[in-house]
């Protein structure tokens, strides 16, 4: 009973992980500077999941969890701005390929599934009260 | 004594539905946390087969306890009632099986809503029939 709530909470943890990597990929969509401060287009992150069968119960229920966190290489979107300080010779600037639409489908699946998880949790509450009123 | 006390009433039965409900509510918990993990096959505990195993340990159990005299049941049918019930819960370890398909979350919360009902509706017939035991002991009305 308790290995349920085990399992919606390793769930609650992985897409809240993965919110805060779409999070992240919204707050840099026109970084063109990377952490040393020298030019270079921000990379979108993507959060990679994986079954996770040490939180799991007996029968073969599994919980999940983040196995990696993979940064994208693509090509950054460039943009005509001669008169940009991070410009090339050729007078384009990089900007990160962060895709906006996919960036906030990805977040409402993600925030979606965790109101999934967060209603199991309501019911696995249910299951173990309603079993604690036997002693009543 | 409290062996047979239990088994004139229906609580070891609701034990293994509560017990069976309980097991398939963390398969169907795992299922709904693996929602978005690649390649992540949905599981199940398959209540026909619990049910239809609970009948037959049932059928199995009327069909001795009617062949001896009823002095002779008393206390041989209680054990045997423990062992064929146990023997329910260890099957229950066998039925988990991975379905080629990956159904979507509605059908998992509907599996779920529904597991949840038999569960507290099991546990509402042990409570009454605990009740019913208490006012016996008690010589209450």
């Amino acid at each position: 009973m308790i290995s349920a709530l085990d399992i919606s909470t390793s769930a609650l943890v992985a897409q809240r992980t993965r919110l805060t990597a779409i999070a992240n990929n919204i707050a840099n969509v026109s970084t063109t500077r990377n952490e040393q401060g020298e030019i270079e287009a921000y990379q979108p992150r993507h959060v990679i999941f994986q079954t996770d069968e040490r939180t799991s119960g007996s029968l073969g229920a599994a919980g999940v969890q983040v196995s990696s966190v993979e940064i994208e290489d693509v090509e950054p979107r460039w943009r005509y701005q001669p008169g940009h300080v991070d410009a090339n010779d050729e007078g384009w600037v990089a900007y990160p390929a962060v895709d906006l639409m996919t960036e906030f489908t990805d977040a409402l699946e993600a925030t979606r599934a965790y109101e999934a998880n967060v209603g199991v949790i309501e019911v696995t509450k249910d299951l173990a009260q309603q079993t604690l009123r036997i002693l009543a | 004594m409290l062996n047979s006390l239990f088994s004139s009433t229906t609580i070891p039965v609701l034990e293994q539905v509560v017990n069976f409900s309980q097991a398939r509510h963390q398969v169907l918990a795992g299922n709904i946390a693996n929602l978005d993990t690649p390649g992540y096959r949905t599981r199940d505990l398959s209540p026909d087969v619990f049910s239809a195993q609970l009948k037959k340990v049932l059928a199995d159990q009327q069909r001795a306890s009617s062949l001896p005299g009823p002095g002779a049941s008393a206390s041989g049918s209680s054990g045997w009632t423990q062992a064929r019930l146990s023997e329910v819960s260890q099957g229950l370890e066998t039925l988990v099986r991975h379905d080629e398909v990956n159904v979507g979350v509605e059908q998992q919360v509907t599996e779920l809503a529904k597991n949840q009902m038999q569960h507290n509706l099991a546990l509402s017939i042990m409570t009454s029939q605990f009740r019913l035991l208490q006012a016996a002991v008690s010589e209450r009305a």
